[in-house]
């Protein structure tokens, strides 16, 4: 479904749920004037116009995003298992956002985001090509030779993702502020294949070489 | 242990401080005084038919679309929100507080007293701007009392945690003060920096200054409060507080300050909510404002500006001649745009802030029992403050503020609401035994996660209430420009102290002035 079409639906959806719960709160003590909104659509004020990421507030681009792995994020959001490390600053500022999720709600969200289209974000790394296109042997085992994920390796795509937000997560990956909690088995994985990276610069080069696949 | 200082250091302190006083030139306090309250420093020339996109509906997204609908202009506001006023939010019965993840509706009841201004709440005497329009658009004031010494002060590491009053804090410590000053003033062996008449007047403020005995000894003073009595018999003196036991508490450099913030002037409040201010602009505007219309793209042409925003679903597109751009900096950077990388990377530059509030509904006004009628208790735990509120008198129930952290506000913003409310309770209790009970309906509102906002204000420097670097200078300079003539950058997050609407307000007319002197001057 396109965005349009989606979201008429969403309108739709809407009115439905303005009707029941207009009706539930009939006995309630709070003025139906503001009962709004009713869904958490809240994606876009983070994530930007049709969600491909918005530097400003370090949110990565969701346009594009498995299903399956936007569904895996957030619910281990959801759980504190990713977005609990006292360092993890963007992710504890997407933790308590997801908190609340009900299951219908990631059900809608995905649904939503889902059929965003996928735009590749605008690079602004840049690093040695080669030693990153060496560095990228390892992670292409799992996220593809020009990084268009695995869903069976449970791999996502790094092809098209805001530069600046892969950089954070591998230093996350390294530092220990991702990857570490003992639910979190991809991020665990992960963590693992990061400790052949060392340091900043061969973060850099190995990012800079997934902008040019 | 740390060293003590002695009276010689002590003193070298204070000469350094008359040093800093004396490089006060006399006569800059005598410059011209400008008017008093008035809103315009604006002269615009009429606009044609010139049409303006204001994109957000924030205090100075609003200012805009009035003074220039004053003068002709076709005028439209974007507002992403189903309500204007952004971080001028007053929260009343059934209010929608739009925090992501954490979606409240606010259960106070139903009267005019009990609101709760969770962003903006006091306006200083010297904000002419701000006071200039609730003049013009009427809206009514009435004094706010942000320092009351009634109010209580609160630390776990002084005196075990009992609180004590504001005054009595302060009235010791003034007096431990000034025996050290006086103590110093006398010593013979001092160099005098002074006459005999000055030091005789000197030494007169300073007793008065610390309520100091004829042997410039501090015994304890009446002004701290009365243990009892002080009407129809001899008031009894309350003991004084060890000078050590007071030094416990960080509070007392807050308390110790000349002002807090900008509280020197005296403070005001509209009557029943900041958010009477937005109301005031709507009742000029409000036919101007197209609700839930959320910017997703800019384009800066030569000819003018082409807006793309999301309502009801679909994409819509409006063209106007010039763009006044209110939106958070942050997310700006979020929206399809053709700006350039340097204007780019001043918008991502600023940095959003972290304030957060709460608020209780009190069952009853407990603090007018101890006192209290307005004014700001400090404590030394995460919720920072209890404010007692100037609305309502007398009445029945009151709103108190529960929490406000004003900077890394981020301990509370992580927290669940339940989390919240308890750490609040928790706190408070502290203060007033039997709080949990007597306090009710929570409210919490986090900047960092309110929808369209996500964050409180914007700061340049990356030092708080530091020296702006040259940098940081050049790319202020670069967003307070009109962007190929067209798209202006608004709001308090283009001004030099961030989180006023004084700011706020002047940055929205700063902009107008600059589109109306190059308007002037375009051969016609
Ligand atoms: C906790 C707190 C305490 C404060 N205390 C005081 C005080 O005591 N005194 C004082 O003078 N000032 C105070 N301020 C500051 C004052 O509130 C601000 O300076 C002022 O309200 C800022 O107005 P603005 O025009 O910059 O717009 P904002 O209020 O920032 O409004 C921006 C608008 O843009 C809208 N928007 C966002 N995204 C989009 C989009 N994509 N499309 C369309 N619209 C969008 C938002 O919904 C919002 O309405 C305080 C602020 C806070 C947060």
């Amino acid at each position: 479904m396109n965005p349009r079409a989606e979201a008429s639906d969403r309108l739709m959806k809407r009115t439905w749920i303005l009707t029941t719960f207009l009706i539930s709160i009939a006995a309630g003590a709070v003025a139906a004037a503001e009962q709004e909104p009713l869904d958490d659509r809240y994606c876009v004020t983070c994530h930007g116009t049709d969600g491909r990421g918005n530097e400003g507030v370090q949110a990565p681009r969701l346009a594009g995003m498995e299903p399956w792995y936007l569904r895996r994020q957030l619910e281990n959001y959801r759980a504190g298992i990713r977005g609990a490390h006292p360092d993890d600053i963007e992710g504890l500022a997407m933790q308590p956002m997801a908190a609340k999720l009900t299951d219908e709600s990631i059900q809608d969200i995905i649904e939503w985001i889902g059929n965003w289209n996928y735009v590749p974000a605008e690079d602004t790394i840049s690093g040695d090509l080669e030693a990153g296109r060496a560095l990228y042997q390892s992670c292409a085992t799992c996220h593809g030779a020009d990084a268009e994920g695995n869903e069976a390796l449970g791999a996502p795509a790094l092809a098209g993702q805001n530069d600046w937000y892969m950089v954070t997560q591998l230093r996350n990956f390294l530092a220990g502020y991702r990857g570490v909690h003992p639910q979190d088995v991809y991020g665990a994985q992960m963590r693992v294949m990061t400790t052949s990276l060392s340091g900043e610069n061969d973060i850099n080069d190995v990012i800079a070489y997934i902008n040019s696949l | 242990m740390t060293r003590p200082v002695s009276r010689r250091e002590f003193l070298n302190l204070l000469a350094a401080a008359g040093g800093a006083g004396a490089a006060v030139k006399a006569g800059s306090a005598l410059g011209l005084l400008p008017d008093s309250a008035s809103a315009s420093t604006l002269d615009l020339t009429a606009g044609n038919g010139r049409s303006a996109i204001i994109l957000g509906g924030g205090l100075s997204g609003l200012t805009v679309a009035y003074e220039l609908g004053k003068v002709g202009w076709d005028c439209t506001i974007l507002e992403a929100s189903h309500r204007c006023g952004g971080r001028i939010f007053t929260v009343r019965h059934g209010t929608l507080i739009d925090e992501i993840g954490n979606r409240q509706y606010c259960e106070f009841d139903d009267e005019p007293h009990l609101y709760f201004n969770a962003g903006a709440a006091r306006i200083p005497s010297t904000h002419r701007t701000v006071l200039g329009y609730c003049k013009e658009l009427d809206v009514e004031l009435e004094v706010f009392v942000n320092e009351n010494k009634t109010c209580w002060v609160q630390d776990n590491a002084m005196l075990g945690g009992r609180p004590v009053r504001n005054v009595e804090y302060t009235t010791h410590m003034r007096g431990f003060m000034a025996e050290l000053m006086a103590k110093a003033m006398t010593e013979t062996e001092m160099d005098a920096p002074f006459t005999d008449g000055e030091a005789e007047t000197l030494l007169g403020m300073i007793r008065r200054f610390g309520d100091l005995n004829e042997d410039d000894v501090y015994r304890g003073s009446f002004n701290a409060g009365y243990a009892s009595d002080g009407f129809i018999e001899h008031g009894v003196q309350k003991d004084i507080i060890a000078f050590r036991d007071l030094l416990k508490t960080r509070l007392g450099m807050g308390l110790m300050g000349a002002n807090e913030g900008e509280t020197g002037p005296i403070l005001m409040q509209p009557r029943g909510g900041m958010d009477r201010i937005i109301d005031g602009f709507l009742r000029q505007v409000g036919d101007r404002v197209n609700y839930r219309a959320m910017v997703a793209s800019i384009q800066v042409r030569d000819d003018g500006v082409e807006v793309a925003y999301d309502q009801d679903g679909s994409r819509r597109q409006v063209r106007a001649d010039y763009c006044f751009n209110c939106i958070p900096s942050h997310l700006v950077t979020g929206f399809e745009h053709n700006f350039p990388a340097d204007y780019v990377r001043s918008l991502k530059y600023i940095r959003r802030g972290e304030a957060y509030k709460a608020a209780f509904q009190a069952k009853e006004r407990f603090w007018e029992k101890q006192d209290i009628y307005g004014g700001i208790t400090w404590m030394n735990n995460p919720s920072r403050q209890i404010w007692y509120p100037v609305a309502g008198i007398h009445k029945r129930k009151g709103v108190i503020l529960a929490g406000y952290d004003f900077s890394g506000g981020m301990y509370h913003t992580r927290m669940t609401q339940e989390q919240r409310i308890e750490a609040h309770l928790t706190d408070g209790e502290k203060v007033h035994p039997g709080y949990r009970n007597l306090v009710e309906k929570p409210v919490t509102v986090a900047w960092h996660r309110m929808n369209h906002m996500l964050g409180c204000a914007g700061y340049w420097t990356r030092i708080l209430d530091g020296a702006w670097s040259a940098e940081d200078e050049a790319m202020f300079r670069l967003l307070q420009a009109p962007l190929n003539g067209r798209h202006y950058m608004i709001g308090d997050q283009i001004s030099k102290h961030a989180a006023w609407m004084e700011s706020t307000l002047q940055s929205a007319q700063w902009a107008m002035n600059d589109l109306d002197r190059r308007l002037r001057d375009m051969p016609a």
